[in-house]
């Protein structure tokens, strides 16, 4: 039964309303448009939640001071009002008015606020760039706020937060603007060298100038979901190439895909993730309490625990090989999970791309911060194909040695987990120089001024492995193995039979045990029988007991003796 | 006087409203979702806005949608109906910020009563019992039997984040409070990571009563009697009835004016209800304030001769009430079955589809309220409820007994629906006896 139309309805009367000063409509204010899905939106809903939109989720844009409010402790952020160079170093015609009338619009001086704030009790030098001043555009004004604040920094011995939004250079101030990009640069260059964090945090748009000076060059670089950030912007590349560019080109995800940003965080948890990075980086250790608490500590389990060399089962080193493979057998984020607490992971090589087999960041292990490089197989089929099954690429060990390097720089010790049937072999690992990195990764291994402890977990694959292994000390678990090449291709090129793996195995001298009695790995650690996530605790705890260990040892090294035990450990074999 | 109504639902109550605007003379405007262009709401109010997409929440919980809606089509207030945005305080301070007039209370009750403690501490206050329990956090076994003792046993232990029942125990003496309370504690943190706890007086087998009140803009409060709604499956109501087998009229009198005071402890405006627990030993405890028409409003109605909707309508355009307290007199007894597209034998799974044939009963003393007709296919996206099936007359058997013959009657066809176990609870002895309580529904299952 169709029912259109088929009711009678109200007998109207039109009244004409007496009530007129009460009428329906809405309040100047109260309501706004969103521009992405075009709804119509509370106006106090997107001002309270970190002006997002509540129906499609996409990211407002912020003025500094709402920036501001959001990220640091209330009532914390002290501003720093500097003198402003109010020149018009090129005689632009109107461009004084132009920046008299945005100031009055604005309540602005110039195009970034700057000052001293403290984000989850932690102090830090601060600077938000706000796109209502001339889009943020870098003038003089600008590069001597950002250049004055990170030189304070520098001398106050203090991290700079940077919040970048710009449109590049300003084009009013013609060749001094560009000048500002090097200027920005060289103070954080020295801010840098000082061994002081630098978080520069990207949001929609970050293009030009700004994106190829301060932009670019933090320790960490975070950036909101979807925000455009590059250097030539995307209208003049069209007009350039006289192609269409695809979706989603210079977006933070394509960033984060080729490399260039560590993390894409939502803004709800902006302020969370930096208390996060910031609690990693106390600044200079201050290891005396706690060294002293940790001593005695140590001196107790020293004396209860003998060393106990694994209980290790009878199998023959072709069963090892096998069970190193298994699938349901822990792998690289299992170990992170268990050993570390927050962990921030962090992408990317700066150069071509982020490489999924390879896992890094830095984190707490036990109370201390360290950099965790693991490489990753993934647990499911999907996961597996994402992480191309554990053999890392190129991008994979140099973003491991960026993340070394950074390490290096905050002092903080590396921990490595191995687990790769080898690097990748394929064409596009060739392009881009799989041995030139591999290389790489030992070259500048053997010589990193800060404990490096591998502990090989599942496959130690040849070069794969020893980019991570160029170590002070490599362990292994009772079922890893480590060796020039799969039983496979050893059986392959010997023998010219792949089938006779198994022989190959068995004379290869790939086990832990093996490996251990040959001096080329310091410990193995005992599994149990079914060795999978859920049974690996007891391993874990063993694990962390060790590792604990190392690093007090390492640590209460000179680094000059520290780096020739290490060179020792491979000049004698 | 309100000349134009937008009603911001859908379903029966959408047509209850739309009915009552009609016989006022007052225009009505629907809105509609996608999913419910042939919906009779959508049909039969005098104009139709779509506002959206078939899901709720783009839809019927959209709120900018609807206040748009209201300006557009010019009317100047908003029946909510229940459910969807009806007690959503923001949405009614949005009205309020652009004068439509919302028909139900101020955003600022809606916002007291909706909180759980603020709505205590306000019965407290104005000596309207609630339930004993502990006002603070309880962290530890001894400081928890302390308040145990000073509660009174049984005891019930409740999670602070508590829900689904974990980390619930119930404490019958003081010897097993420990045992009790360390169980629950250790199931709450390992649920929710949590172990703080509150106690309260556990209240055995009580009935769900609920009182009707009405309140003006001029401070005058009146009750209509109780609702007892016991017959409840996982805290949804399946039968109503109006008055209660055991509210005599001095319980009734002490209830409805407890009722009334909380009503004005809160400020309260428009039709409300204030849910009872009430014991067997005629003890009675405040629950919670529903702050706007309730589902089951039809039973109060054909006891008292009084026009809910209407009446809302007349509050919420400035009239003082149409009745004083003395002028509501309760006669004979209404029952009311929900009628929902749900198969029982299947764990009540909802059953949306095509209803291929239709008959309804009807005669003296029927009355059904639906949003159902023959060919009409019930949506996947909303509440399962089909229709209430409303029975009157002089005395509770004669009712039980009409409810029955009307029950026999309903034929849908096309989708599963609980008729046939709304007739087995007509059927049951204690049920026709009156001896329930909220668990006779879990009772009987087992």
């Amino acid at each position: 039964m169709k029912l259109k139309n088929m009711f009678k309805k109200t007998g109207g009367k039109n009244y004409i309303s007496l009530t007129e000063g009460r009428k329906p409509e809405v309040p100047e204010g109260l309501l706004r448009k969103c521009n992405n899905c075009k709804a119509a939106i509370i106006a106090e809903d997107v001002r309270r939640g970190y002006y997002i939109c509540p129906k499609c989720h996409a990211y407002f844009r912020m003025d500094a001071w709402r920036r501001i409010e959001t990220i640091v402790d209330p009532g914390s952020f002290e501003v720093w009002e500097e003198a402003i160079l109010d020149g018009n170093p090129m005689g632009y015609p109107g461009y004084e008015e132009k920046l008299q009338n945005v100031r009055e619009k604005t309540g602005l001086d110039e195009a970034v606020v700057i000052g001293k704030a403290e984000i989850e009790g932690r102090k830090v030098v601060l600077g938000v760039c706000d796109g209502r001043f001339l889009m943020a555009s870098m003038g003089e004004a600008v590069g001597e706020k950002i250049a004055g604040a990170v030189e304070r920094a520098t001398k106050e011995k203090l991290p700079v937060i940077l919040f970048a939004c710009s449109g590049g250079a300003r084009m009013q101030e013609g060749i001094f603007s560009l000048m500002q990009m090097a200027k920005t640069a060289a103070a954080l260059k020295r801010h840098s060298d000082a061994g002081h964090l630098y978080i520069s945090v990207l949001t929609d748009p970050t293009t030009g100038g700004v994106t190829a000076s301060f932009a670019m060059l933090g320790d960490l670089i975070l950036a909101e979901p979807n925000a455009l950030i590059g250097f030539a912007g995307p209208r003049v590349i069209e007009q350039t190439i006289g192609q269409k560019l695809p979706k989603g080109f210079q977006r933070a995800e394509f960033l984060l895909e080729h490399g260039f940003i560590d993390q894409i965080v939502e803004r709800e948890k902006l302020r969370e993730t930096l208390g996060k990075i910031l609690k990693l980086h106390p600044g200079q250790p201050d290891r005396t309490a706690q060294t002293k608490a940790e001593e005695m500590q140590n001196k107790k389990q020293n004396e209860k625990e003998e060393e106990e060399l694994c209980q290790i089962r009878e199998m023959t080193s072709w069963e090892r090989v096998q069970v190193s493979r298994k699938k349901d057998r822990p792998v690289g984020s299992d170990y992170i999970r268990e050993l570390f607490d927050d962990f921030v992971e962090l992408h990317g090589d700066r150069l071509f791309g982020d490489d999924k087999a390879v896992v890094g960041g830095i984190a707490q292990f036990c109370g201390e911060p360290v950099t965790v490089i693991a490489q990753e197989k993934g647990t499911t089929t999907k996961e597996n194909i994402a992480r191309n099954f554990g053999m890392p690429s190129p991008e994979g060990y140099r973003k491991a040695l960026r993340l070394m390097k950074q390490a290096e720089k905050f002092h903080r010790p590396v921990l490595c987990f191995v687990d790769t049937p080898g690097a990748f072999c394929g064409l596009e690992a060739e392009e881009r120089g799989q041995g030139e990195a591999i290389a790489r990764n030992i070259y500048e291994m053997s010589a990193l001024k800060v404990p490096i402890l591998s502990v090989i977990i599942g496959e130690g694959g040849s070069g794969g492995a020893l980019a991570l292994a160029t170590a002070d000390e490599v362990w292994m678990l009772e079922n890893s193995i480590y060796s020039i090449l799969s039983p496979e291709g050893f059986a392959s090129i010997l023998w010219k039979d792949s089938k006779r793996a198994k022989e190959a195995a068995e004379v290869m001298r790939l086990t832990a045990k093996d490996l251990y009695e040959a001096g080329i790995v310091e410990q193995v650690f005992a599994e149990p029988e079914a060795f999978t996530s859920e049974t690996f605790a007891p391993v874990t705890e063993k694990l962390r007991e060790h590792i604990r260990r190392f690093l007090k040892t390492y640590q209460g090294m000179e680094e000059s003796e520290r780096t020739e035990r290490r060179y020792q450990r491979f000049r004698r074999l | 006087m309100i000349k134009k109504v937008l009603v911001a639902n859908r379903g029966e109550i959408a047509v209850r409203i739309i009915r009552a605007c009609r016989e006022m003379g007052i225009e009505t405007v629907a809105v509609y979702s996608q999913a419910d262009e042939e919906a009779l709401h959508t049909q039969l109010a005098d104009e139709a806005i779509c506002i959206g997409p078939a899901s709720s929440s783009e839809s019927y919980l959209n709120m900018e949608q609807i206040i748009s809606a209201t300006l557009v089509s010019g009317a100047d207030a908003i029946h909510p109906g229940f459910g969807f945005l009806s007690e959503n305080s923001k949405f009614v301070e949005l009205c309020e910020k652009c004068n439509i007039t919302f028909i139900g209370p101020s955003s600022e009750v809606i916002q007291k009563m909706g909180n759980k403690a603020q709505a205590r501490s306000t019965m407290i206050e104005a000596g309207v019992p609630v339930i004993p329990g502990s006002k603070e956090a309880v962290r530890d076994v001894s400081h928890g039997a302390e308040i145990a003792e000073e509660i009174g046993y049984p005891v019930m232990i409740k999670a602070a984040l508590g829900g689904g029942g974990k980390g619930m125990r119930v404490a019958e003496t003081r010897e097993t409070f420990a045992a009790s309370f360390q169980t629950a504690q250790k199931e709450a943190q390992m649920a929710f990571g949590d172990g703080t706890m509150y106690l309260e007086r556990f209240v055995r087998n009580p009935r769900h009563i609920e009182f009707q009140i009405l309140a003006d803009c001029y401070g005058n409060v009146i009750h209509l009697g109780e609702r007892d709604c016991s017959i409840q499956r996982n805290h949804q109501k399946m039968i109503e009835e109006s008055p209660s087998v055991v509210i005599d009229e001095e319980l009734r009198s002490r209830m409805g004016q407890a009722a009334v005071q909380a009503a004005k402890a809160a400020g309260y405006t428009n039709a409300g209800t204030i849910e009872f627990l009430l014991e067997r030993d005629g003890q009675f405890y405040f629950m919670e304030m529903n702050t706007r028409i309730q589902v089951e409003h039809p039973v109060t109605e054909w006891v008292t001769g009084i026009d809910l909707i209407q009446e809302q309508i007349r509050i919420a355009s400035g009239l003082p009430l149409s009745y004083r307290q003395e002028d509501i007199k309760l006669s004979g007894h209404a029952i009311e079955c929900r009628i929902n597209a749900e198969n029982p034998d299947k764990n009540f799974r909802p059953s949306p589809g095509t209803i291929t044939d239709l008959y309804l009963p009807g005669g003296k003393g029927v009355r059904i309220d639906t949003a159902i007709y023959s060919g009409y296919t019930v949506p996947a996206y909303y509440d399962s409820m089909l229709a209430k099936l409303i029975v009157h007359a002089d005395t509770r058997e004669q009712a039980i007994s009409k409810m029955r013959t009307a029950l026999g009657e309903v034929i849908i066809e096309g989708i599963d629906t609980n008729i046939d176990y709304q007739y087995e609870i007509m059927n049951h002895p204690d049920y026709q006896s009156g001896k329930i309580d909220i668990e006779f529904i879990s009772k009987w299952q087992r």
